[in-house]
Parts: C-alpha cells; structure tokens; sequence
C-alpha cells in the first residue's frame, strides 16, 4: 500500500464558548487509503460535524496534523485551503446547497470556474458530470423544478465535475425520503466502485453499516474503526438508543 | 500563468452575471438603491451643463471687447471696491489724454477715443430713440469694434474734417430702412439727433454683450461727435497692444496718463485700465461658486445614495450567507468573493449614474429650450457623473463586500 490519501493524526479542535473550552474534537487519528468508502458515525455532539470541516479544510485543526494527497494542511494559507477544496474535494451537503437562480448546468460548471476552466471546456465537462449521475435531461431546469433526489444527483454531479480525490458527503440521504435515499446511496456504491474515495458523515448507523469500513465517534474521539456492520453496532458507554 | 490568467477572466465575467442576475431578481429594490445615485449625477449634470453653457456664451459675448485692447476710462467698469464717489470726482478723460498716448506709446498698434451719448436717428418718418452713438476714428476697428458689413468704415479725413458721415449698426440700418439692400443705405441721409449726416457704411452684425445690444448703434467721427454732441464728456480710450503685450502697454499707459493728467507722485491713478479678463474673471468667480455649490449638493447625495448602496448591499450579503459559504467550499477565494460584490455594488451605482446623466442632460437640454439659459453637453460633465457614481458604488461596496469575503465558511454554510 502506498501513502494514503488521508492521514490525521491527533487531530483536535477546540471552540471556546463563554470562557469555557469545549473539545469538539479530542485527538483523533486515522489514515484513508484512496479507493475506500468509509462511513464516520456518531450522535449529534460526538464531533463528526467538526471532523467533516476540518477534513473538508473549511475549518483547521487546534492541533494535530492533517495529510490531504501529500499536502500538510495545517500549514496552508486561506486562499491555498481554497484551491485544495476546489481540486481535491467534492462536497455533497445535506441540504442541497444549490445556488437557487442558476441551473443545474451552471450550479455543477461553479467549481470549474474557480478553477479558471475555458467556458466551453466547463460545459462539456459539466454535461458529462451531469449525465453520468442520470441527468442529462434536465440540465437546464433550476433546482426549484427538480425533486429532491434530483437536487441531490446534481450537488453529486457538481462534486464530481472536478475530478476531486476525495468525495464528502455530510447525511446526504438527510433531505430525502428512504427510496430516494437508497437510490442515492446505490449511486456513491457505483461512485466508488469506479475509484472514487468516499467519506460518508451520518448519525444513522443502519447507512454506515452498508459501509465497507466506518469510523464511530464519540465525545470527540474514535470508538470504533473497522468495518461498517461491525463498528455500526458499537454502543458507546453513554450511548442512549439510537 | 496562463491558468491564473484564465481564472481572473472567469472571476470578473462570473462576478458580472452574479451582478446582473442579482440585480434583475430584484428590480424595485434595485431600482430603489440607485435613485440617490440617479438624483445627485442629475443634479451634478444639470447644473455643470447649464454653468458650461453660460460660459460658453459668457465666452461668445465678452469676445466682443478686444482681447489685447485696454480701455482707459475715467470708470472702473467692474467696480470691485465701493469707491463710486472717487470716481465721479476724477477729472474726465478726453482730448488731452488721447493726444498724449498718440503720441508718445510706442506698445500701442492702436489708439481709438471712444465718446458715447444715447441719441434719436431718424430718416423720413422712421425715428429711433435710445441709439447708442460712438465718435471714434479711423483706428476704432483694430481695437475690437467689429467689422463692416458694407461701404466702408470712417477714415482719416472723416476725422480731420470732421465730416457729417455716419456707419449704422446692423439693427439701425433694418429698421431705418426696412425692406432696402443694404448698399442701397449708402450714401442716405439721415438725422442724428436732429443733424443731417450722410451713410457711408453698414456694420456687420455683433449680437449682444452682458445685456447690450451691438447692433443698436451708430458710430461718427470724433471730431464732429464732439461738435455736435457735445464735448464735455469723458471718453473712453482704447488701446490694443502686440499680442501678450498687454501688461507692457498698461505699464506704459500708466506713466503716459500720469503725465498727462499731472498726477503727484504720492497719489493713487485717478484713472482705470479696463480689460476684457477683468470681465472673465468676476464671471468665473460668480459662477466659480455656483458650481461649487453644485458640485457640493450633488455630492452629498451621493453620499447618501452611496450609503443606500452600502445599507442594500449588507442585506444582500446576509441574504445570500449561505450561497456565500458554497461557493468557498467550491473553492472561491476571499478575493473572489470580495471582487463579486463590489462589482455587483459599481454596477448598481454605475447603473444609476447612467440614468442620473441621461436625465440631467434631458433637464439642461429642456431648461435650454424653455428658458435663455444655454446648455452645453460636456464629454467631461458625462465621465465626471459615470466615475463619480462607479467610485461611490465602489468606496460604499467595500465594507460590505469585505464581510462577505471574511465570512467563516463553516458558519456561512449552517447559516438559516
């Protein structure tokens, strides 16, 4: 095996409410090889949240390191943090996050234009990104004229049209009823069986027990870490239900 | 480097889209924001239009008084100090004084006695009344008085011997003699004040000046001015020097006069230099304050207009909050995100500074129709509306714009 994609290290993030530190994030470290579709797990409050951002290199570390593709993170500048998302990581948000007046064509060509693409590049790229997701027909409908497992498909599209390392997916089935969340979840199983590096934050375990590894966390720290009906199943000493 | 080239070409066309879409979702409240800015370039570009205009033909007018001429008087005519009574007890100018700078200026080209009285001219039954007459001589032309349209001007020997001869004004000659061509006038006779005198030429016409009509007016020898309508009055001299040796011929004039009119050493001149800049200068210092009072309004509200811009931008930055925080995810820089609301903030304020200068050429060019105020267009008025309005959007922009570019990603994207 050779270095892996991501590799963190005694990560930690710590927010200071009121005068009062909270650890949202207390030492955490795992490596992901590129090629797998790993599943990070917990309650609300376990941190997954601030995981994903940091991860997602929207937020940095209190301490620890943070290995993206070779690049050390922490020592990045903002407008560096800005590229790196833009080259290496394809966001797909529980809510969508589409720009509402744009098309779907113009919401997944956005990440090329930061990226200074040539329009007509961009839109070939985008259409093909679109296709390749099931929606080569409704590339000029506005999200309000989409269902929301379109909406989803095309936030996907827009994640992939990069050509992105990594895919973060934040409970992207969240907003959707459980057909269309299968349906969704059927699609990232093509995504990775076609080489894509997938990381899936949910609060649901029965999804990261569909998984092939997952990564529980708990008051900000690792639980459990190892394949996904396993560590799924792990009940913290705290946990309450489900 | 081709790559950073082509990625600032696609922020500024997205940040451009942006910018027009945003504003095309909200037309009222666009228009709204921009009606300070479309307020004060109008007003900015009215009053500049007009104030241009009157120059202009302020310009046009005063063109009338010779350019390199003095003109002696016993008057200061722009009576900047309130010394009206010394001036009434100045001995009057007149023969002496003429004679003497004919004399003895050598910076003079021309010298030309200027004696001035409202008379009636008749001829037939027609009689006017209220013409201005001049007696000058033969050198009155040189010095800015105008040209002939037909005959000729006095000479010489019209002066010598103080001739019965008269050259009418433009004006006197239609109305004397409506309906005849005008080299038909010559050789008329006509009545000055009651004495017979002999039309030798027709002056071109020369429109108005502060108020005074040119063309009112007959011009007689100086001699016979001073025979026959009476030679107690002062006279104005003038006198027209090399070009750009104005202040060389004042210099001289000045010694010359005080001769002449034996000033002791210790008083002031008891007589004035009358120039045409004079005239230009007073105008520019009137309307000098107008366009500062102008340009003062305008800018206030576009200070204000530009806070309206700053107050509508803020609401749009928080608005779009959420949009804001994808598309950092996506890889917008700070300055992407900067660059995308000031230009969407000049784009309205520019928006606005194009309508503000269409009306405020509209209310000119209208006011120039209506009233005798003139108006002129300025490329300069225009750019001065458009920058000012792009420079209000873009100075009011900053903060806002500033707020949105420093907004957390991970809050901006929470963000309800």
């Amino acid at each position: 095996m050779g270095d892996p994609l991501i590799s963190i290290d005694r990560l930690a993030r710590h927010y200071s409410v009121g005068g009062e530190v909270v650890r949202a994030l207390d030492g955490v470290s795992f490596d992901i090889q590129a090629g797998e579709w790993v599943a990070i797990v917990g309650q609300s409050g376990s941190g997954k949240s601030t995981l994903m951002n940091l991860l997602g290199c929207l937020d940095t570390a209190t301490s620890g390191t943070y290995r993206l593709n070779g690049a050390d993170v922490e020592t990045l500048s903002d407008d560096q943090l800005a590229d790196l998302r833009n080259k290496e990581i394809g966001f797909i948000f529980q809510t969508f996050q589409l720009l509402p007046r744009a098309s779907a064509l113009a919401n997944v060509e956005l990440p090329l234009v930061y990226r200074g693409i040539s329009r007509k590049e961009r839109r070939a790229t985008a259409e093909q990104a679109l296709r390749s997701v099931g929606l080569g027909n409704r590339m000029h409908h506005r999200p309000n004229e989409l269902s929301g497992g379109q909406r989803q498909r095309v936030a996907i599209a827009r994640a992939l049209v990069g050509d992105p390392s990594l895919l973060l997916a934040d409970e992207p089935t969240g907003n959707l009823d459980s057909q269309t969340g299968e349906e969704i979840i059927r699609l990232f199983g093509d995504l990775n069986a076609r080489g894509h590096t997938i990381i899936l934050v949910t609060h649901e375990p029965k999804l990261a027990a569909r998984c092939p590894r997952a990564i529980k966390l708990m008051d900000g720290r690792v639980l459990g870490d190892g394949p996904g009906a396993e560590v799924a199943a792990l009940q913290g000493p705290r946990a309450v239900g489900t | 480097m081709r790559r950073a080239w082509q990625r600032t070409v696609s922020e500024w066309v997205e940040g451009l889209r942006i910018a027009l879409s945003s504003l095309a979702a909200n037309h009222l409240r666009t228009f709204l924001t921009t009606l300070g800015i479309v307020i004060g370039v109008m007003t900015v570009i009215a009053i500049v239009a007009i104030i241009d205009g009157l120059n202009a033909s302020f310009a046009t007018q005063i063109g009338n008084l010779g350019t390199h001429t003095l003109y002696v008087d016993k008057w200061q005519w722009i009576n900047t100090r309130d010394d009206w009574w010394s001036m009434r007890n100045r001995k009057n100018m007149g023969r002496t004084e003429l004679e003497a700078i004919e004399r003895e200026a050598t910076e003079a080209l021309a010298v030309a006695p200027m004696a001035g009285r409202s008379v009636t001219v008749a001829a037939g039954a027609e009689e006017l009344s209220g013409i201005r007459c001049t007696g000058t001589n033969q050198r009155y032309l040189e010095t800015g008085g105008g040209s002939v349209a037909a005959g000729r001007f006095l000479g010489p020997t019209d002066v010598e011997l103080s001739r019965s001869v008269v050259v009418l004004g433009a004006d006197v000659a239609d109305r004397l003699f409506p309906k005849v061509a005008l080299d038909e006038v010559l050789g008329k006779r006509v009545r000055v004040r009651g004495a017979p005198f002999t039309v030798i030429g027709v002056m071109a016409r020369r429109g108005r000046m502060l108020g005074m009509d040119l063309d009112t007016n007959v011009t007689i020898p100086f001699t016979t001015f001073l025979r026959d309508m009476g030679g107690k009055r002062s006279i104005t001299i003038a006198v027209t020097s090399a070009p750009g040796r104005l202040s060389q011929l004042e210099d001289e004039l000045v010694g010359i006069l005080r001769r002449a009119r034996r000033v002791p050493p210790e008083k002031p001149d008891d007589f004035s230099m009358n120039r045409q800049d004079q005239f230009l200068k007073l105008y520019n210092q009137l309307t000098g304050a107008l366009y500062g009072v102008a340009v003062g309004v305008g800018l206030i509200t576009l200070v204000v207009g530009g806070i309206g811009i700053m107050n509508i931008m803020l609401v749009s930055v928080t608005e779009r909050t959420r949009e804001i925080g994808v598309r950092r995810a996506l890889g917008a820089r700070k300055r992407t995100i900067l660059l995308q609301f000031l230009i969407e903030s000049s784009v309205v304020a520019a928006l606005g500074g194009a309508v503000g200068t269409g009306l405020g050429l509209g209310v000119a060019v209208f006011v120039a129709l209506v009233s005798p105020l003139a108006a002129a267009v300025t490329p300069g008025a225009v750019a001065l509306g458009l920058g000012f309005s792009a420079l209000v959007g873009l100075l009011f922009g900053i903060w806002p714009a500033w707020r949105a570019a420093n907004l957390d990603p991970v809050e901006a994207l929470r963000y309800e």
